[in-house]
């Protein structure tokens, strides 16, 4: 099934999509769906899937790439499955989060599990104390949990240079 | 017997390992072996998903190349490693210079992407590889059908339905036959398909704890008296919500793994299961099995 295309009129809009994931904007016909059915807009009165894709429709460019409201979306994909135009909000999300990153504006939470991540090679490093290797123990798991970094330090130095 | 490689993810090893000590456990007890995989990497999550697509590729990338190079495929139990392992397979089978990117990463250890590993959910093994009669057969004490427990499978393990292959996302109903197979009641409560919260832990933990809290209360709102999940992470977020707020403990929800529920009407000792982890006392439900027959 084919959806008919809009043609939004602004840039923003435009430069959106024209990145991949980001063409589902020109599904959208603004029905608010997606604010009616998601969780996070259930208890976070700000935040509302519908009027930030508005918001990119107008081109809001800045107002956009400069706020922590596209990096509230818990990326859970239940607005994707019940949107009728068959535009994924998510994806939509994950390209302004990438424009957003090269103009760099990452909420400081990304950022900080990201750089654990890839310095440590995973998220729970200093989290792993003597007491869970005891219980491992009981449980007779391995205590020793080898978690490679060297190769995440290299993702590191290739893809995240002067981002975080 | 059939063997596959387990990753744990990052999560459960150091916040849940008797979701990783019951994994394996029930999974023996029906013919399934897992061995681990080692010196593998995080699979980065939502965090790196967000920052570079192609690093996050890359990172799942080379958790599926060292299973190829054992030859296994990999089994999970987390919603996020579901996600992103599978994410990975569909981007690097779909897209060649990507694919490309990656092996020339992966060439300094040897190692490379083919496509050749499969990436399965617990959930699917338990379906596809033993079936729910295998599972009704492994019962040697069932639980008495007064038990009522409600099911929450998690965001990851179902949408986007084109990778993840387990259950319809807006009505999954295996882990409930699962459930029933093993003489438990399983209820249907309201929002049953939605998030527990747990991804906007680090953005906003107010909201995250609200979103969480609210799933509790609609499970109660239908009587369930336990809470069973499949994904590690959406286990430790729906017990924590349940603490620091005003929730008496005598109100709080069991929260358990499924292969713990099923560890315990297979007969596998509580030690074994690591029952006493658990942040809420599974007890009343340990109490619902009915008496064995003889």
């Amino acid at each position: 099934m084919s959806k008919e295309l809009h043609s939004p009129t602004s840039s923003f809009a435009m430069e959106i999509a024209s990145i991949p994931g980001g063409e589902d904007i020109r599904k959208c016909i603004q029905c608010g769906i997606c604010s009616a059915t998601c969780s996070v807009a259930s208890v976070v009165d700000k935040y509302r899937p519908r009027k930030l894709i508005q918001k990119i429709l107008i081109g809001e460019r800045n107002e956009v790439l400069k706020d922590d409201l596209p990096w509230l979306c818990m990326m859970c994909r239940t607005c994707e499955d019940r949107c009728q135009e068959g535009a994924s909000p998510v994806d939509i999300f994950h390209v302004v989060r990438q424009l957003a990153v090269k103009e760099g504006y990452i909420p400081d939470a990304f950022k900080q599990a990201t750089k654990t991540v890839l310095l440590d090679g995973w998220m729970l490093e200093d989290a792993y104390s003597d007491f869970i290797e005891e219980d491992r123990e009981n449980l007779n798991l391995d205590t020793n949990l080898e978690w490679n970094e060297e190769f995440t330090r290299r993702l590191m130095s290739k893809y995240f240079k002067g981002v975080i | 017997m059939k063997e596959y490689f387990y990753y744990p993810g990052c999560t459960s090893p150091v916040r849940l390992p008797q979701y990783e000590a019951s994994t394996i456990a029930v999974l023996d007890k029906l013919g399934i072996k897992l061995s681990y995989l080692h010196n593998a990497n995080c699979c980065g999550a939502q965090y790196v998903e967000s920052l570079s697509p192609n690093a996050f590729v890359a990172m799942s990338g080379r958790i599926l190349a060292l299973a190829e190079k054992f030859e296994k495929d990999i089994c999970v139990t987390c919603g996020a490693c579901n996600h992103s392992l599978k994410h990975a397979k569909h981007e690097l089978d779909n897209n060649k210079e990507l694919r490309i990117e990656i092996n020339s990463l992966l060439k300094e250890e040897d190692l490379e992407y083919t496509g050749a590993a499969k990436v399965v959910h617990l959930i699917q093994i338990l379906r596809d590889d033993v079936g729910i009669e295998k599972i009704k057969d492994a019962v040697v004490r069932p639980f008495d059908p007064s038990l009522v427990l409600a099911t929450h499978y998690g965001c990851h393990l179902t949408r986007p339905w084109e990778l993840a292959q387990i259950d319809d996302p807006e009505n999954p109903m295996i882990m409930d036959h699962m459930i029933e197979a093993l003489g438990a009641t399983v209820v249907q409560y309201p929002e049953k398909t939605r998030c527990c919260g747990g991804p906007l832990l680090a953005m906003d933990p107010e909201a995250s704890n609200r979103i969480g809290l609210e799933k509790i209360e609609n499970v109660r709102s239908v009587g369930g008296q336990g809470i069973v999940t499949a994904c590690g992470f959406c286990d430790i977020q729906l017990a924590q919500v349940q603490f620091g707020g005003d929730l008496k403990s005598e109100d709080r929800i069991p929260v358990l793994q499924l292969p713990q529920l099923m560890g315990i009407a297979f007969g596998i000792d509580e030690e074994t299961l690591g029952l006493d982890l658990n942040k809420i006392s599974p007890e009343p439900i340990i109490n619902a099995l009915q008496e064995v027959k003889c």
